[in-house]
């Protein structure tokens, strides 16, 4: 039966229908209370720990399952993107309400650059009554609309066994950030966490780091303007067609790989006046401050100051504020693969011209870096990579050394004056070729005891210096 | 020269004894009438009967006495280039007669090449115009003339100050400090000499400008305030063995002094050319302090070369950083101590612009001799200029700016300052901006602007203008 087919393969969605057409039938105010007890299996509270040299810190946020391997998407900006996965320890995975002495253990999958999501999977064990977030989408449901009344789950803190609480509120906006957002007018889900209609369907994910202004009022101070921003609540969230399409984008590798690249930086909207002025005005533009240098955009041609006007023969979409542009060519970039080719319209002073750039493979990054720790100097150093050619304007021909990834306070390396991002050059006088020359220069440095000290040439905004190192 | 990456202990957070745009002093005085001048006539009769009195006095003698008649009062009215606009600021500083013809020796941050009048009190609290002759941004030093003929036609009369020998000046020696601190004419304190040879650098000490590279200075607990700036440091004899400069601000009495023995070379300079034109090779130096063993050096030999300019005479004649410099034009140099750094600096300084500077280096076990020609020390702080009708205050980017920022090359204005409200302004541009571009027109010199913002005025129409922020690039229109 052609008719019942997609009832079998979507026994949510048959079951979303049939919640619909009940809450249709009025009787909405008992349903919420069942929605919601369904839908808080949906979600989880994660906590894991990031791991640095000298310190182990926890970190607590939610995360939404998202299909029946127990497969969690955390929000962005819960992992800083300049340590290696191999950083992030000890995923635990909490049910809401229920007793946090009963985890399950979990482990990182990596992030996704177009959503920038981070991935977990819970453990075989730990997955048992969880519901996967699709289980309540509706393909034909539609995006929520202005005034619509949506509704989402907060958690309590970690003291509190992470108790799920009821928030709810009408949108108030729509926009495009370049995703399409709900504003609600209130706090309506916790970050990362769903929003639901009031039918229970799935209506988009709460989205962390939007701020609110406020005025601050003090005795000595009248009305200074201060952001405030909630780690707990968000009222803004991407809507349901823009994350249900992304969700199967499951990292292949725990550093995000395969990365698009276009190697360029510094993409600047044209203001609105700007965008007249070179009869712009009805759509976007884009400046390329840099292009970098051997990059897929410098091997088509594409130069510094080129004005991007047309992305595939279409020009670029004019959004608001005029910044948001920018979020959305690089979403365009980051959908593709490498090795897809990416059709630029630009202006060059008078010149429209064509520039065909095919998208690569990202140079190693902070992610992948190799880098070492060596507890008696109080020196972590990495590779030296193609983005620390960049920031130090030197050519990539000109590679070569190590970069201080971090330097321990009160150490041997920052007594010396060394600081992080440094570029290490020379070892005791001896020019530093490679991360592996540096790790055995220093690992014997570290390792013999009747060393009083060691001579580092480092290099620091374009200028260089020569530290001493007292070692004890 | 900036130094991102200097090492030793030199003096951070000083900010200079400058006199007081606008004292409290002289706004209270307008609101009291005439009630401040007598505190300030007792106060003055006060410290009078102090030093009549005091036993200390026995000391006292004619050429201290002779020293006060010397010490001047400097008020001076200036432009500046702020936000976006040309404006009139006026301030206080102090100063010492040198000369029978009236020259006077102060601070080049009380006087700089900005200032549109210049007024003089002598020490009969007589006031007379003065101009400048020669200002000195590197060892902060200026040299103005009062204006003789009208002293000669007012019979007025002054003296003129001795310069002591400051190199034979010991810590815990008695020294004096003679100015206008907060606008006070003829006040003396007393102290002594700290410590004779302090080191500092300050890459903006000097309203931007750089200072303290070439000289060390004296620092003294006599209590040094804003408007003591461009006064004598003296002797119990009356000698002037400094300039009174700067001092901690929030701390108790840490001033310092430009030592006589640089003083009576730069004035001597000043009064000749009007300026001190000085060499450059582009080596920036560090202390050798404890690297000896490591570089293969007897103690006290040598100088560390921390980092070499890009594009500069040393890089071109391919000196590196991690070389010790072992002589310099047959000098043997030590700079193991920050202290010593300043004289080895001064001796590059010293040379002819484009002459051959013979430097001996040693690289590793190697002993090489260099030929580098110097070439003209530039300041990082370049030409300023407002283009009012734009409201945009702007400095042409120098070239140590474009080393510093690692700037492609040194063209393009800085913008120091927008008025709000302005075609700047409203078009997005802020200070720190770099101007690349106005119409298409790429902006090597100050006058490729100047020709496009004349043309504006002349007829107004929107224009196009491009900037660099940071590694940034932006597009901005200005519109009438």
């Amino acid at each position: 039966m052609i008719t019942s087919r997609p009832f079998l393969r979507f026994p949510p969605a048959f079951a979303a229908l049939f919640l619909t057409i009940l809450s249709a039938a009025g009787l909405r105010a008992a349903d919420l209370k069942e929605l919601w007890r369904e839908r808080i299996k949906s979600v989880v509270a994660v906590e894991f720990y990031v791991e640095t040299e000298n310190e182990r810190r926890p970190t607590v946020t939610s995360g939404t399952v998202i299909d029946r391997e127990g497969t969690v998407i955390l929000q962005p900006a819960v992992m800083p993107n300049y340590l290696p996965p191999s950083q992030f320890k000890d995923f635990r995975v909490y049910r809401p309400g229920v007793p946090v002495s009963n985890f399950a253990k979990a482990e990182y999958l990596g992030f996704d650059g177009a959503t920038g999501w981070n991935f977990i999977r819970i453990e075989a064990s730990g997955r048992d009554g969880l519901v996967p977030l699709t289980d309540f989408a509706v393909k034909e449901a539609g995006d929520v609309g202005v005034a619509e009344e949506v509704w989402g789950i907060g958690l309590r803190g970690k003291d509190e066994d992470f108790e799920p609480y009821f928030l709810s509120n009408r949108v108030g906006y729509i926009t495009f950030l370049p995703h399409r957002t709900a504003i609600a007018l209130d706090h309506v889900c916790a970050p990362q966490l769903p929003v639901f209609n009031r039918d229970g369907v799935f209506a988009g994910l709460g989205l962390a780091g939007f701020g609110e202004s406020y005025y601050q009022y003090s005795r000595t101070e009248r009305g200074s303007p201060i952001l405030l921003v909630s780690g707990d609540e968000a009222r803004v969230f991407r809507v349901a067609s823009e994350v249900l399409p992304y969700l199967g984008r499951v990292p292949k590798s725990r550093v995000g790989r395969p990365t698009p690249w276009l190697g360029v930086m510094g993409l600047q909207p044209l203001p609105v006046d700007v965008a007249k002025f070179l009869k712009l005005e009805n759509q976007a533009a884009l400046v390329v401050s840099e292009v970098l240098e051997g990059g897929p955009a410098d091997q088509a041609g594409l130069k510094d100051r080129d004005i991007i006007v047309a992305l595939d023969g279409q020009a670029l979409p004019r959004l608001k504020p005029a910044g948001v542009v920018v979020g959305w060519l690089e979403r365009e970039i980051a959908l593709r693969a490498p090795g897809a080719a990416v059709a630029f319209t630009v202006l060059r002073g008078k010149d429209r011209l064509d520039v065909k750039p095919v998208l690569q493979e990202e140079p190693k990054t902070l992610r992948e870096a190799e880098r070492k720790y060596f507890d008696r100097l109080g020196l972590t150093v990495r590779e030296f990579l193609f983005v620390d050619a960049v920031a130090n304007r030197i050519k990539q021909s000109e590679r070569s050394g190590v970069a201080t990834h971090y330097v321990k306070s009160n150490s041997p390396a920052a007594a010396a004056g060394l600081h992080a991002e440094d570029w290490i050059r020379e070892i005791d006088g001896v020019e530093v070729k490679t991360f592996a020359d540096a790790v055995a220069k220093l690992e014997a440095i570290d390792q013999n005891q009747t060393r009083s000290e060691f001579v580092l040439l480092i290099s620091r905004g374009g200028e260089t210096a020569v530290l001493r190192v007292k070692l004890r | 020269m900036s130094r991102k990456l200097r090492r030793g202990n030199q003096i951070a957070a000083t900010r200079w004894r400058r006199p007081l745009s606008l004292p409290l002093y002289w706004r209270r005085k307008d609101a009291a009438g005439g009630r401040l001048r007598w505190v300030r006539l007792i106060l003055g009769a006060a410290l009078g009967l102090f030093f009549l009195g005091s036993p200390l006095q026995a000391k006292m003698n004619a050429g201290f006495n002779r020293l006060l008649d010397a010490v001047v009062r400097i008020d001076v009215r200036e432009f500046a280039f702020e936000e976006g606009t040309k404006r009139y600021t006026a301030s206080i500083g102090s100063g010492v007669i040198l000369s029978e013809d009236g020259l006077v020796l102060t601070n080049a941050h009380v006087v700089s090449p900005r200032a549109v009048e210049i007024n003089v009190t002598l020490a009969n609290l007589e006031k007379v115009g003065a101009t400048l002759v020669g200002w000195d941004h590197w060892t902060d030093l200026a040299v103005l003339r009062i204006d003789v003929a009208e002293v000669k036609r007012r019979g007025l009369k002054f003296t003129h100050a001795k310069f002591g020998d400051s190199e034979q000046l010991f810590p815990g020696e008695t020294v004096y400090a003679v100015g206008t601190p907060h606008g006070l004419e003829r006040t003396v304190t007393r102290g002594i000499i700290s410590n004779n040879r302090r080191y500092f650098e300050d890459t903006t000490g000097v309203r931007g400008y750089e200072t303290g590279t070439f000289n060390t200075w004296l620092q003294t607990d006599a209590a040094i305030n804003p408007g003591n700036s461009g006064g004598p440091l003296v002797t119990e004899s009356g000698e002037v063995i400094g300039v009174n400069s700067r001092a901690y601000v929030g701390a108790d009495n840490l001033g310092f002094a430009i030592p006589a023995s640089v003083a009576k070379q730069i004035s001597a300079a000043l009064v000749r050319d009007g300026k001190v034109t000085r060499s450059y090779l582009g080596l920036v130096p560090g202390t050798l302090q404890d690297l000896e063993t490591f570089y293969s050096l007897k103690q006290g030999t040598g100088l560390l070369i921390n980092s070499v300019d890009a594009g500069s005479p040393a890089a071109r004649g391919g000196l590196r950083a991690g070389d010790i410099v072992l002589s310099i034009n047959g000098t043997a140099v030590d700079g193991r101590f920050p202290e010593q750094l300043p004289p080895i600096q001064n001796l590059i300084a010293s040379v002819p612009v484009g002459s051959t500077v013979k430097l001996v280096v040693k690289r590793g076990e190697q002993t090489t001799s260099y030929a580098v020609a110097t070439e003209k020390l530039e300041s990082r702080q370049g030409e300023e200029w407002v283009f009012e009708k734009w409201g945009l205050s702007i400095q042409k980017v120098s070239r140590a700016y474009a080393r510093e920022h690692q700037l492609p090359d040194s063209s393009g204005l800085l913008v120091v300052g927008v008025q709000a409200g302005f075609p700047a302004a409203v078009s997005g541009l802020a200070r720190g901006d770099v101007v690349t571009k106005i119409n298409q027109q790429a902006i090597e010199t100050l006058d490729v602007a100047k020709a496009e913002y004349d043309a504006f005025v002349a007829k107004p129409d929107s224009i196009l203008v491009e900037a660099r922020r940071a590694r940034r690039v932006a597009l901005y229109v200005f519109k009438p």
